[in-house]
């Protein structure tokens, strides 16, 4: 029944009913309990428990066909042109409790001999196989979840790219601090720094021919003018006086990263956020596309090693129905 | 099956809104899924994806999504419904942190 509430939030866990989930789930536990049932009585009053008796015979075959329908029916339905909406879904719920039931009577088949023979190994594929499975839907459930928690980092709360807004925001800052330096005053010469002197002009030189020879020349003048005067350059060091020279203090705010582009650190941060989210976002994506891969691939190995033992088998076994 | 394609990342709320406006509602990446057990109305999916309050059919379907991408290749106009399947996620998400 359809509900028109609001729904909200994403759970981890969850468990949604429907028809045909309940219907495959109830047969394949009803078929579980029932071989399992047979089993125990057959292998208590038999004198025969075997995997060649007439009984291990018969889950071989029940458990090998279920196995194959499993494999065969979700891919035959997602290949079909007429289906329903929610068809590929049963099928899906199917193939997993057909897959659980068929291993369960093939484990049922082996009657306890696990010698490493073929038998064996391909049961033990089978079993690699569905925890692959079971594997795969715990990461199918998971993983989107995942997904959507690094998407939303990704994101702002209107739903725009983020890494797009932080790039506005820096481009804005970067040109807000161009802008402050070129709005420098032009027009008052620099100041120079404390032990630097000022550039000579002709003015400071007190070139005026020999009038000036009697007065000593206001020497504020670079080196190569300083045997003018015999007055201590500022780069003349006296020793006996301290001098301070411009150290850069790693205790200080200026040495830190992006002080001097105020508020640019903040959202390079965001952005290196923004960007790991998303490659977390990557690398979630390809588990949940490659897992697939591996259970295909177990798949093919268990086909591979269950047509060795059925060849096996019937090796054993056709020669005993042949009559001589 | 082995020949790797590249991965799509989410989308952002207006590229989702473009899609949602190019849709044709042709049901085919709904008859795709395997993750839908209920059936349900592509213009009423459509509709609950951008914004507006989530029905409880809708947003199982969203929490059911494993993004997959079997609803991708179906679709005649080239859209990706994963992508919008991921926005409602975002939205059933934020949600559940706002509440």
């Amino acid at each position: 029944m359809q509900s028109f509430g609001e729904e909200r939030g994403y759970p981890l866990f969850f468990l949604y009913k429907n028809r045909a989930r309940v219907i495959s789930a109830t047969v394949g536990i009803l078929s579980i309990l029932g071989s399992g049932l047979f089993y125990f009585w057959y292998s208590r009053t038999s004198s025969d428990p075997t995997p060649d008796s007439i009984v291990g015979f018969a889950y071989a075959i029940v458990g090998t066909s279920l196995v194959v329908l499993a494999s065969i029916l979700f891919s035959l339905r997602r290949r079909a042109r007429k289906r329903m909406i929610g068809q590929l879904h049963a099928s899906l719920d199917w193939h997993v409790w057909m897959g659980l039931v068929g291993i369960s009577i093939l484990f049922m088949h082996s009657f306890g001999n696990f010698n490493p023979r073929s038998g064996t190994y391909a049961l033990y594929a089978m079993v690699a196989l569905v925890i692959s499975g079971v594997i795969g839907r715990v990461l199918d459930r998971v993983l989107p979840r995942q997904i959507a928690v690094e998407a939303s980092k990704a994101l702002t709360m209107q739903g725009d790219d983020r890494l797009e807004n932080i790039s506005q925001q820096l481009q804005a800052i970067v040109v807000h601090n161009t802008q402050e330096l070129r709005a420098f005053p032009a027009a008052t010469p620099a100041a120079p720094f404390a032990g630097t002197p000022p550039m000579p002009t002709s003015a400071t030189l007190g070139m005026s021919g020999g009038a000036g020879r009697a007065k000593t020349p206001q020497l504020t003048s670079s080196w190569d003018l300083a045997y003018i005067s015999l007055e201590e350059t500022p780069q003349e060091v006296r020793q006996g006086t301290q001098q301070y020279r411009f150290v850069p203090d790693r205790r200080s705010a200026l040495a830190q990263p992006g002080a001097l582009i105020p508020g640019a650190q903040e959202h390079l941060t965001e952005m290196m956020e923004v960007q790991r989210a998303m490659q977390r976002e990557q690398v979630y994506r390809h588990i949940i596309r490659y897992w697939r891969l591996v259970h295909i691939l177990l798949a093919l190995l268990t086909v591979g090693l269950t047509v060795w033992h059925l060849e096996y088998a019937l090796s054993l076994l056709i020669p005993t129905l042949l009559p001589h | 099956m082995l020949k790797p394609k590249p991965v799509l990342l989410h989308k952002t709320g207006p590229q989702v809104m473009q899609e949602l406006q190019a849709c044709i509602g042709c049901n085919e990446c709904l008859l795709a899924c395997p993750a839908l057990a209920e059936p349900i109305t592509i213009d009423r999916l459509n509709h609950e994806t951008l914004s507006g309050p989530i029905s409880t059919p809708i947003a199982q379907f969203a929490r059911s999504c494993y993004q997959c991408g079997a609803c991708v290749a179906p679709c005649p106009v080239g859209l990706h419904r994963d992508s919008m399947m991921m926005w409602l996620k975002m939205r059933l998400l934020r949600s559940e942190w706002e509440g």
